[in-house]
């Protein structure tokens, strides 16, 4: 495969409390096909999960929403690490350029300004919204479903 | 690279969807409204249903939008007029949202 041809994202949020292991996950590979998986404890056990392939216009939404978002620039040195708040995953592969992020979870934007990184973790934290938006509308729109 | 007309995105074929067929718009100029693409894509036949997702920093509109027909060639139709008009100065682009398989390489 070409390099330039490259292209994945995954996105992980999830923590472990008392109702067990609640997550939402989605992944996006270079054929277009979207995989998605939300388990949360409130209202059921079960785990949703869902796939869908996108179409090119798609996957070329997304890579440009992850070229404005300057996250591939990033570094997650000085981000928090991962606790028992929570934990995001964020992993891209676009072309040669490559990023694996792992961090705790952000409540809001608040958050990211108190951190060793604020610039790099608002920049972050937006990105992360706009891919659940994409996400969240194709979920919508495709199947009916909403995150919970 | 080379504009082209991205018809059906080729030979892939759509999926449809729980209830309708959804077409993916991109290039939406960032004050679009819900109802300036209804008026735009109702001509076509009914639209079940349209998403425009924000920018979460800005607020403006991000770009792009799922458009959900009842039917297969209302969809159809308004993919082929509407892909490549302009709209506030910006083209949109217009394909099927979902395929039955993996996208092929070219």
């Amino acid at each position: 495969m070409d390099e330039e041809d490259r292209f994945y994202v995954r996105y992980y949020i999830g923590h472990k409390g008392k109702f067990g292991h609640e997550f939402l996950e989605f992944e996006v590979k270079k054929d277009g096909l979207l995989r998605y998986a939300n388990h949360t404890n409130y209202k059921s056990e079960k785990i949703i999960k869902k796939e869908v392939y996108c179409n090119k216009i798609v996957l070329e939404e997304l890579k440009k929403i992850i070229d404005s978002s300057k996250v591939l620039n990033a570094d997650d040195d000085k981000w928090p690490e991962p606790d028992k708040v929570g934990r995001q995953e964020l992993e891209i592969v676009s072309g040669n350029e490559h990023i694996s992020f792992v961090t705790t979870k952000i409540g809001s934007l608040l958050d990211t300004k108190d951190s060793q990184d604020p610039e790099g973790m608002a920049n972050f934290y937006y990105l992360v919204q706009d891919l659940k938006a994409l996400v969240f509308a194709v979920m919508d729109m495709h199947f009916k479903i909403k995150p919970i | 690279g080379m504009q082209k007309r991205r018809d059906g995105e080729g030979e892939e074929e759509p999926a449809k969807s729980v209830e309708g067929w959804i077409l993916f718009v991109a290039g939406v100029h960032e004050e679009a409204t819900e109802e300036e693409l209804l008026s735009l894509f109702d001509e076509y036949g009914e639209v079940k249903n349209i998403n425009l997702p924000l920018d979460r920093c800005t607020c403006y509109v991000k770009g792009y939008a799922l458009i959900e027909y009842a039917d297969l060639e209302s969809a159809k139709q308004a993919m082929r007029a509407v892909d490549g008009n302009e709209l506030n100065d910006q083209i949109l682009r217009v394909s099927w949202a979902f395929l039955k398989g993996p996208i092929r390489d070219r």
